[in-house]
């Protein structure tokens, strides 16, 4: 019960804080829009909401954190 | 200094304890070398330039080194990027390290980069891609990777066994060893309501090589009723994680290389080698009740 597709679906609903508010709004239409099948349709319905909201606030803190520019200290010890 | 040694004899497993190699502590670790048995260095950050090769090569010279990498996205359904398997295979052949690993994990899809490591959907479809994701690293690198479980704040959507079980069965199918993650063991069973000793007891002990401690906080999204343990490797190891490297030492046939993960708010080196003496009291302490 796992394709690309899931993937993708959770990958946007993970970082797209707009895909993830429609997405909890309505998370089997939302499902199925994206063409889930309808086993994983159902799966999500029933997503871990808290977790949510704190995996995509830790991934978005990721991607801000490789997206600064590094220290002296560390471009003295790390390849350009 | 091997955890033989700083067992008091104890020890007889060669039991290894070394931490993960950062910029930031550079000068605390070579000057501190002979309190460290092993240096974890992460691939992405050097396999881009010949330069940066180099410089892993001079830290192997040093002291024995494993490599470990973040971005392979193993765990994905979709088959692992042989360009970025080419990069490994030209830094593991440059260095040849003693072993080299990677996460049981997803990290983009399709055009989407989550910029971390996500948990897959724990399925049979995922235990057989991360196998087949794994016997293509093994043809491109020339050695399997140990596999590292991950933490998560979500419980992965779509799933339809626990964590033991998958973890185990893609062990099973791929033939691959295990970094085992103690932290992130802890903070997943925490999270979700798991024993972490059952949680423990239910691996395959006898697959793991490797393991990994660190420390984390707790988060909430403004309820601290629901609260959850972050694995941030900004803090100290909390004590559970020694109780169950303790544990694991006392359940694996395998010597154990334990690596201390700190990526940010550095404490003083001291600090830090105190946490690793902690880590070899506690192997010391698993291998004397294994005897028993």
């Amino acid at each position: 019960m796992s394709s690309p597709l899931l993937e993708q679906f959770l990958a946007r609903i993970y970082v797209d804080p707009q895909a993830r508010a429609r997405f909890l709004a309505d998370p089997q239409g939302e499902a199925a829009k994206a063409g889930l099948p309808a086993d994983q349709c159902l799966a999500l319905k029933s997503i871990d909401r808290v977790g949510l909201e704190m995996a995509a606030r830790s991934y978005s803190k990721k991607r801000q954190s490789k997206s600064k520019p590094r220290s002296l200290w560390s471009r003295l010890f790390t390849a350009p | 200094m091997e955890a033989g040694v700083a067992g008091a004899g104890a020890n007889v497993m060669l039991d290894r304890v070394g931490l993960g190699w950062r910029p930031e502590l550079a000068g605390g670790n070579l000057s501190n070398l002979d309190h460290i048995d092993v240096l974890e260095v992460i691939t992405d950050d050097y396999w881009n330039s010949a330069r940066g090769i180099r410089a892993v090569k001079m830290l192997a010279a040093q002291r024995p080194v494993v490599l470990h990498g973040i971005s392979l996205s193993l765990g994905s359904t979709v088959p692992v990027d042989s360009r970025r398997l080419d990069k490994m295979a030209r830094l593991f052949d440059a260095v040849r390290p003693e072993s080299w690993s990677e996460h049981l994990a997803f990290v983009r899809a399709g055009d989407i980069e989550i910029g971390h490591l996500a948990a897959p959907p724990r399925t049979a479809a995922t235990v057989d891609a991360a196998a087949s994701n794994l016997e293509k690293a093994r043809a491109a690198v020339g050695t399997m990777p140990l596999v590292e479980n991950i933490a998560t704040l979500i419980d992965p959507p779509a799933s339809d066994r626990g964590e033991p079980a998958w973890l185990a069965e893609t062990l099973a199918a791929s033939g691959a060893g295990m970094l085992l993650d103690l932290h992130n063991l802890y903070a997943n069973s925490v999270n979700f309501g798991v024993d972490p000793f059952e949680f423990l007891a239910r691996l395959p002990s006898a697959a793991v090589h490797q393991v990994h401690i660190s420390g984390g906080r707790w988060i909430d999204n403004g309820d601290p009723r629901e609260r959850r343990l972050l694995d941030d490797h900004l803090h100290d190891p909390p004590e559970p994680v020694y109780e169950l490297l303790a544990e694991l030492a006392s359940l694996c046939p395998n010597p154990l290389t334990v690596i201390l993960e700190r990526d940010g708010s550095y404490p003083p080196m001291e600090q830090l080698l105190r946490h690793l003496d902690l880590a070899r009291a506690a192997l010391s302490q698993g291998r004397l009740r294994k005897v028993a």
